[in-house]
């Protein structure tokens, strides 16, 4: 039984060879609309029940780390759209949204990420990601569609390197017999 | 609330040693401030038509709130003075609203390279329907409590 939701998300549409042509073609450098700060940190914290002193207690954080630091989960959220803007239009920074294939919908498969050093408070952050792989079309427990791997670099304002993440999601729709 | 701190130093730890286990309930209200807390608003994330249009159950955490889930297993037991430099997981299976997850793992590897105090963990997050999310993390620990 289908069910009615608001609106599909918004994805770029193609073939599986109109994403090949996109493989190993990094992104415009994105930079993020507003700096790592505390509120959204303990906001993040308070979700997940982290009482780590490094995200809370700026005693500690200024001793072990010489200041708060950002949680590594929140690496993605940093240079996330925001849902609305005055000037700006809303796009994904997530390369794997943009790239044209049938399926309707994603889910994420894997995440590698490897950290060079911390955020800090006031920090901005920057992402470039690329297309690595794509998959020919699979089918698998939840739908028919292609393996999309990326890889993005996140940098702070000095252009230091915060952390590298490898990324696998499966782009994909549901058969229509069993939607 | 507040939840005694501990500390760990390389030196203390062995392989084989096992990482405390946390448990942590997934009401809808979770699912829904993972979505604000980070700025995540894919609708699998809120929308259960959506979800189950997608060919889910409910709607379901994303990879940030259990990145932050595994980081806490791993910092609660090693200690805030821990650096995570890196972090290898699978989304095997949706860890769904309603659901409440546990999180466990043991020490897998402990070794020094480039100066660094290194300690392997594997850390697998399940709930009732068995496993979800394998993970293994590497971190940089002090090599000895300062005497």
């Amino acid at each position: 039984m289908s069910e009615i939701f608001n609106e599909p998300f918004p994805l770029a549409y193609g073939t599986y060879e109109d994403a090949v042509k996109l493989l190993n073609k990094p992104g415009e450098k994105v930079v993020s609309e507003f700096s790592v700060n505390w509120e959204m940190i303990k906001i993040y914290c308070s979700m997940v029940e982290d009482g780590n002193p490094s995200y809370w207690d700026e005693e500690y954080a200024n001793k072990q780390w010489g200041g708060i630091v950002a949680p590594s989960g929140l690496l993605l959220t940093w240079p996330m759209s925001l849902q609305w803007h005055p000037q700006k239009e809303r796009k994904h920074y997530f390369i794997a949204m943009t790239i044209p294939l049938p399926g309707d919908t994603i889910i994420n498969v894997a995440t590698n990420t490897e950290f060079h050093r911390h955020l800090y408070l006031g920090d901005r952050v920057s992402v470039v990601d690329e297309l690595t792989d794509v998959s020919e079309e699979k089918k698998t427990r939840l739908g028919i569609g292609h393996f999309l791997t990326t890889k993005a670099q996140f940098f702070n304002q000095r252009d230091q390197l915060i952390a590298v993440q490898t990324n696998s999601l499966f782009r994909y729709y549901v058969p229509e017999e069993e939607s | 609330m507040s939840r005694e701190i501990t500390f760990k130093y390389w030196n203390e730890i062995s392989e084989g040693d096992a990482v405390t286990s946390i448990t942590m309930d997934v009401p809808f209200e979770r699912v829904i401030l993972d979505a604000a807390a980070t700025q995540d608003y894919f609708p699998g994330h809120h929308n259960p038509a959506y979800a189950r249009h997608q060919g889910q159950k409910e709607i379901y955490l994303n990879t940030m709130a259990i990145e932050g889930f595994i980081d806490r297993v791993a910092t609660d037991w090693a200690g805030p003075h821990t650096f995570i430099r890196k972090r290898q997981m699978q989304m095997r299976s949706s860890i769904y609203a309603g659901d409440i997850i546990q999180g466990e793992g043991k020490v897998e590897k402990c070794y020094q390279d480039d100066g660094r105090y290194l300690v392997d963990v594997s850390i697998n997050i399940s709930t009732e329907s068995g496993l979800c999310v394998p993970a293994v993390l590497t971190l940089e620990l002090p090599a000895a409590q300062p005497s």
